[in-house]
């Protein structure tokens, strides 16, 4: 796997506890990567190593291999969760100030900042104080000034709070328009909904340890222990039968409508569906199949309570 | 290094663009001009209501010579005795208090002043100079002198001093005329001005540092700069709306000497009456002079400023809150508050040893220096001084740089003396 930035080991504490304790992670380059995990479990202070905010005690962070330099967090997109702006400052000159920070020079900064804020539909907020906006309203800017130079890699934490649903959709579709266009994402939250949505691979941290790492299909696949669900027309006993050893249903079926019943079957891994699929469509007048996977909430509430 | 320019213009232009900033320019002037009016404002004005004291004469001589002024009248009540007096003349009475005149005016505990709330040194000296004038009087009048207040009057006298500065030649044409008053009211005007501005800039720093930490811009600006090139340029941002500030002040006082002066005063000033007014106009009217002046006081405050912004620039970024940077900003503010007090010892003499330290150590030097540079002192002491003072900068500034780049990122509870000194070993 190409990665673009690794975790080795990192470990971290502040006097009285481990905020960290020896996190091992590798963000592929290219995706969006989420790092989950209940509050406290030591997101943020991961996140504040990755950009050089905190000192790990030991263990390495490596970006495209090298050990990661100061300079090197000049070329990340950071947006902290708590909205780091001026608050007497007018949005626009803010925005210009932070992106010319970032290298790019006024004009430039200016003309992609333009596109941003009609993009984010605040164009009307140019001059606008920042103390003056809403918790949502400064997110928005804080985000395109994170974004406006277009780093390789962005870093953005919990950025989905504080929005109502439809800008929490407009970020994610921008966020994965970002991904698109060659950017890795990293971003925590605990909202599971946009993991499913956006996230290709995510970390489960949890008291300091990371306790559940990789692609988010592979991890629901395993988590879902071959569940499925076969919507049919015959009664339980008929329904049964047919599986004989293939699989085994999990509970009685329900009505649904049309006639239809539906019930969640368990397949064991070393059965193959296609006999599944025969023997039920000979006697079960089947109507669907398909594979039920856990949702990422479950996953979650189910890999923090150590019941995975 | 440009990052450092972005950072200190955003400063300042975000500083001098605020309504404050201006209205401050305008009326810091006005301000100073009033400080150097008020002790002729405080004596015009200043006085209390008058005191009423209730005089009981038992020498029979005083009381009815006592002059009431504008600050006390005396009321006679020779009838009563004093406990009488200060029974019926207590506190609810609205009486200052009772003046006892013993019957021998010179004997110990004679003369008493018993009040009715707590003395005042006005009204204390007032009496005593008043009665000893009058013992006085009796005394020369027992010798019974003709015409004794004529005589008296004619022997009244009051001598003008007028000084110059030595140039060797002894012709007070040549010679530059020195005014310790005048000298004494810029050396006042001037290190007050380097003592509000060191402080009420240096609390700027230090607000401004903690604002930045609470918000967290700085996680944001971390991860686009250098914690250096963020204190720095916090700092010389700063320094450059203190310096702008300044100049418009410089500019003002410049034209007001050049264009003003001469037109309001355009008569010959030495034909002014009033000596006090004449150095005024002579010191206001000499242009170079005035600008001069305005180069060291812009070279003095800079570099104090920058002294002392570092230092409150470390102490904003070890704290959470502005109230918890009181203990550290106290501290820092010791040395300039220690400047002051020598600063008034300057107009003893400004060429004291105490005071010649004090204007060459770098913590008190700027504000003990621009007081003593109007009496007119070597240059080789102003530029040592200056030399010092810009040299500590870069002392001070590297130290707390060293506790800047890690208090920025603590959070919590206030550092103690003994974490800050980890800091800056780490």
């Amino acid at each position: 796997m190409d990665a673009i930035l690794k975790i080795e080991g990192v470990t971290k504490s502040y006097t009285g506890h481990v905020a960290l304790d020896d996190v091992s992670l590798e963000v592929p380059r290219g995706a969006v990567y989420g790092l989950l995990g209940p509050n406290g479990a030591g997101k943020t202070t991961l996140i504040r190593v990755i950009t050089r905010i905190t000192m790990a005690d030991s263990g390495r962070v490596l970006l495209d291999g090298k050990p990661l330099k100061a300079e090197d967090v000049y070329h990340i997109g950071y947006m902290p969760e708590e909205r780091g702006l001026y608050k007497k400052m007018r949005v626009g000159d803010q925005a210009i100030f932070f992106s010319r920070l970032k290298g790019l020079d006024r004009r430039e900064a200016e003309r992609r900042l333009r596109i941003w804020f009609d993009r984010l539909n605040i164009a009307d907020w140019w001059n606008k104080r920042v103390e003056d906006l809403s918790k949502g309203m400064a997110q928005k800017v804080q985000f395109i000034s994170t974004v406006v130079h277009e780093p390789k890699l962005l870093i953005f934490d919990e950025p989905f709070s504080g929005f109502d649903p439809i800008n929490a959709n407009l970020l994610k579709e921008e966020i994965l328009g970002l991904r698109d266009r060659g950017a890795t994402v990293i971003f925590s939250t605990h909202n599971m909904a946009s993991v499913e949505e956006i996230c290709d691979h995510i970390t489960l941290i949890n008291k300091s340890r990371n306790i559940l790492s990789g692609a988010v299909e592979d991890i629901r696949r395993a988590a879902g222990g071959n569940m499925f669900e076969v919507v049919h027309r015959a009664s339980d006993e008929v329904l049964v039968a047919a599986l004989g050893s293939h699989a085994m249903a999990v509970g009685d079926s329900c009505g649904i409508v049309g006639g239809y019943r539906s019930v969640k079957i368990h397949i064991p891994k070393d059965e193959d569906v296609r006999s599944v699929i025969a023997a039920l469509n000979d006697r079960c007048e089947l109507r669907s199949l398909r594979e039920v996977m856990p949702s990422m909430n479950d996953i979650f509430i189910r890999a923090v309570n150590g019941t995975l | 290094m440009n990052k450092l320019y972005l950072i200190v213009s955003r400063e300042f232009s975000e500083r001098v663009r605020k309504k404050s900033f201006i209205i401050v320019t305008l009326l810091m002037p006005l301000f100073m001009i009033g400080m150097m009016l008020a002790p002729s404002l405080i004596m015009l004005y200043g006085g209390s209501e008058q005191k009423q004291v209730v005089v009981v004469d038992r020498s029979g001589i005083v009381a009815d010579k006592l002059y009431s002024g504008p600050e006390v009248t005396f009321i006679l009540e020779d009838e009563m005795s004093k406990a009488e007096a200060c029974n019926i003349y207590n506190a609810e009475s609205g009486i200052f208090g009772v003046l006892y005149i013993g019957s021998t005016i010179e004997a110990r505990d004679s003369v008493q002043l018993i009040t009715n709330s707590s003395s005042s040194m006005a009204i204390e000296e007032n009496i005593s100079r008043q009665i000893s004038k009058i013992v006085e009087s009796e005394k020369l009048r027992a010798y019974d002198i003709e015409n004794l207040d004529e005589i008296l009057a004619s022997v009244k006298t009051d001598i003008e001093l007028s000084t110059f500065l030595n140039d060797g030649t002894g012709e007070e044409a040549t010679m530059e005329s020195t005014s310790s008053g005048m000298n004494y009211i810029l050396g006042l005007v001037l290190g007050m001005l380097l003592y509000m501005v060191i402080i009420i800039y240096g609390q700027m720093v230090l607000t401004s540092v903690v604002e930045e930490k609470a918000s967290r811009v700085i996680d944001v600006m971390v991860t686009s700069c250098t914690p250096f090139q963020l204190m720095m340029g916090k700092i010389l941002g700063i320094a450059s709306v203190a310096i702008t500030q300044i100049a418009i002040w410089a500019l003002l006082v410049i034209g007001a000497s050049k264009f003003i002066v001469p037109a309001v005063f355009a008569t010959d000033v030495t034909a002014m009456s009033d000596t006090m007014l004449q150095t005024l106009v002579g010191t206001f009217g000499d242009t170079t002079y005035i600008a001069m002046l305005f180069c060291y006081l812009l070279l003095f405050i800079v570099g104090g400023f920058l002294l002392y912004a570092s230092l409150y620039a470390a102490a904003g970024s070890a704290v959470d809150s502005v109230q918890d940077g009181q203990q550290f900003n106290t501290v820092i503010m010791l040395p300039i508050i220690f400047a002051m007090i020598v600063m008034t010892s300057v107009f003893n003499d400004p060429n004291s040893p105490m005071v010649l330290w004090a204007s060459l150590i770098p913590f008190t030097s700027p504000v003990v220096m621009i007081a003593r540079i109007p009496f007119g002192i070597p240059t080789w002491e102003i530029v040592t001084s200056l030399v010092l003072l810009y040299a500590s900068f870069i002392v001070t500034t590297w130290l707390a740089s060293r506790i800047y780049r890690v208090g920025i990122f603590m959070h919590g509870k206030r550092p103690s003396w003994a974490e800050l000194w980890r800091w800056l070993k780490s």
